[in-house]
């Protein structure tokens, strides 16, 4: 896809429709990656003079879902932003939730990240959906489509819950009591947007500072019942935290109930309600008894 | 101090012996991901040597992210009780860069009071033992694990590529605040005391021949090599003054998310916040870790926050670290007894180049980097003023 002979790559692209696009006044800056300093990084980066252009990259290392800095860039004027299928599906729930404007955004779509690595043809990125590596919207494609890959099945969900409730109990808390409450899943999550997260609320306090189990649990518990029809399974919050949680496991177990009892896949469509803010009167409820 | 030889064929059983003497921690796998942290060992085999940098540094065997101030019973003050005392601890595997953190940490945690000629003029005789100075405070739970703890190092040959201990007078095979230095060297470690303490642990063992010592000489300068990042601290010092309202902290802030992450796994980092925690009449006042990169760090009692943006926090860290501190601990003199950075070259920055933030950080944000940036942005910028200046006249 990127490196065939004779042909311009995604990056190459890139670069230059943010030049033009910057050039001709049309975005006042443009969102994507620059080259990080350690080998296998890139950084967030935004180039706001044409000249700047070619600073950016593209490739299967710039996996961050830039969606989770447009909330905070809302007063930049009107933005180019580069944006893989998850990355246009947290756009989408954004503009549904009025966290930003569509007209505010210029989104330049690529095939997700992990399909422009330099040397495979298999891409395999751990903690991220397997479900839409195109852009679900955009204002143009840059480079080729990704070919759709099957229905994802959730199987690693479903291994996990053919485990008995210790068993799964006891996984969960190994995994979570690493937890240094360092945040980075939060920060680096597109629906993460409050002015004040409730583990930061003082008064009252609904959870404790430590890293006791308890406190953890209550904490990634609480957060994957916020992710309840919004998480997109982009996986920035397990590629982000540096202890190796495996925070997907809770955010995909949520993501299948919320498939299962409303039909409902998050962000792939601007008509769609979220189902967990609006009320249907063919809601399942025979909970109610 | 003489030198001894621990042949790697017998070092778990040089692990056992330690283990015998007091409660031993070292570097241990995770498990079920990457990387290792400092554990409780019960046996030899779990200690972990395979690494560049434990994933937090080993300041959380002294400042625990949790930590127990006392417990108490609501309506009266005599039940309030400290926390069980530690007991006598061995460390081993300590980096060179985490051991010099410990020097930094002792200067915030247990600084002696300070003489009476460095005391306020303006205090009145009569209250001058009163006074008391950021600097003359002993943290008692901080200083009880201190003494209790024996620190033994193992010197970096392979430094990592975030890894930049030199710029900041350290070294891959440094001993500063460690009572013993262990030296990879092929089949066997070198040993080198410090202390008598850590002299303690190696006798018996067999003297080191002087090849042994030249080859660990080698390693030191062939991992010193390695690292090749440099900035004239002093000079970035005096930028830094200058260059609070540079704009390219704007620039240097937008990659970053705000999350804890290079605050938590710093060697040099110790904030702290203070909670309590109460239920049906028993409670516990806590205190745990804290960042200066999150929202609620700095907001007051009435809502207003002086840092209410990223680029505040991120640039509150920077400057912390590389202006505010070398500023209030400039001048204090070398102790010997109590291991403070003595050889270290003035401005005392707060920072070790272990490169855990750089390595850990969500956004691919290089420390080293920003230095750079901020170095040569504040110096075109101080020019350009200067070019005005002169114009005009």
């Amino acid at each position: 896809m990127q490196s065939a002979k004779g042909k311009v790559t995604t990056q190459e692209q890139i670069r230059a429709r943010a030049k033009e696009l910057l050039e001709q006044k049309l975005v006042t800056a443009v969102l994507g990656f620059r080259e990080g300093s350690l080998p296998g990084t890139v950084v967030p980066t935004l180039v706001t003079k044409p000249e700047q252009s070619d600073s950016l990259v593209y490739d299967e290392r710039c996996l961050h879902n830039l969606a989770a800095y447009l909330p905070r860039l809302k007063h930049k004027g009107k933005l180019a932003v580069i944006a893989s299928g998850p990355t246009s599906r947290s756009i989408v729930n954004l503009i549904k939730e009025n966290q930003v404007k569509r007209e505010n955004l210029y989104i330049i779509g690529v095939a997700g990240p992990e399909f422009h690595h330099k040397d495979t043809k298999a891409p395999s990125v751990r903690n991220r959906s397997r479900g839409t590596p195109n852009p679900v919207l955009c204002d143009e494609m840059v480079g080729d489509k990704a070919a759709e890959p099957a229905e994802d099945d959730y199987a690693d969900i479903a291994a996990f819950e053919k485990l008995s409730p210790e068993e799964r109990w006891q996984e969960l808390t190994e995994d979570l009591s690493r937890c240094i409450r360092c945040y980075a899943c939060r920060q680096s999550c597109p629906n993460c947007y409050c002015p004040t997260c409730f583990v930061d609320s003082s008064q009252p306090q609904w959870v404790g500072r430590t890293t006791d189990d308890s406190d953890t649990i209550m904490f990634h518990i609480m957060r994957a019942m916020h992710m309840a029809g919004r998480c997109v399974e982009c996986g920035a919050c397990a590629r982000a935290c540096p202890m190796g949680i495996d925070l997907m496991r809770l955010n995909r177990k949520v993501a299948l109930i919320v498939r299962d009892r409303f039909g409902h896949v998050s962000g792939m469509s601007l008509d769609t309600p979220l189902p967990l803010a609006c009320f249907q009167t063919d809601d399942k409820q025979e909970f109610i008894r | 101090m003489t030198s001894r030889i621990v042949t790697k064929k017998d070092f778990s059983r040089f692990v056992a012996g330690l283990a015998k003497q007091a409660e031993l921690w070292a570097p241990m796998k995770l498990k079920d991901a990457d990387g290792s942290r400092f554990g409780r060992v019960k046996d030899a085999r779990e200690v972990c040597f395979d690494y560049l940098n434990t994933k937090l540094p080993v300041k959380e065997l002294f400042f625990p992210q949790r930590e127990l101030l006392f417990t108490f019973k609501t309506g009266t003050r005599e039940s309030v009780q400290p926390p069980q005392p530690v007991a006598e601890r061995i460390v081993l595997g300590v980096r060179p860069c985490d051991a010099a953190a410990l020097l930094l940490f002792d200067r915030v945690f247990m600084a002696e009071p300070l003489p009476a000629d460095r005391q306020p003029l303006s205090a009145k005789e009569d209250r001058k033992s009163e006074i008391v100075d950021c600097r003359s405070f002993v943290d008692p739970y901080y200083q009880q694990r201190r003494e209790k703890t024996t620190l033994v190092g193992l010197a970096c040959n392979e430094p990592g590529p975030a890894c930049f201990c030199t710029a900041l007078a350290g070294s891959p095979h440094g001993s500063a605040g460690l009572d013993l230095l262990l030296v990879d060297i092929d089949e066997r470690y070198l040993a080198v005391p410090t202390t008598d303490k850590g002299e303690k642990l190696v006798t018996g063992l067999p003297e080191a021949k002087k090849a042994d010592e030249e080859k660990a000489k080698q390693l030191a300068e062939a991992a010193g090599k390695t690292m090749k990042f440099a900035l004239d601290m002093a000079g970035l010092k005096s930028r830094l003054d200058q260059g609070f309202e540079s704009d390219a902290w704007d620039e240097l802030a937008l990659p970053c998310v705000n999350c804890g992450v290079c605050t938590y796994v710093c060697p040099t980092c110790h904030c702290f916040d203070v909670t309590d925690e109460e239920h049906k009449g028993k409670g516990a006042r806590l205190r745990t870790w804290d960042s200066c990169q999150f929202a609620l760090f700095t907001r007051h009692a009435s809502g207003h926050n002086p840092r209410p943006t990223g680029k505040d926090r991120m640039r509150q860290r920077t400057l912390h670290k590389f202006r505010y501190f070398p500023e209030a601990h400039a001048g204090l003199g070398h102790d010997p007894d109590r291991r403070h950075v003595g050889s270290c070259p003035a401005p005392l920055m707060l920072c070790v180049g272990c490169g855990r933030c750089i390595v850990e950080c969500p956004a691919g944000i290089d420390l080293r980097e920003t230095l750079c940036t901020l170095e040569e942005r504040i110096k075109d910028a101080v020019q350009t003023a200067e070019c005005k200046v002169q114009k005009a006249k």
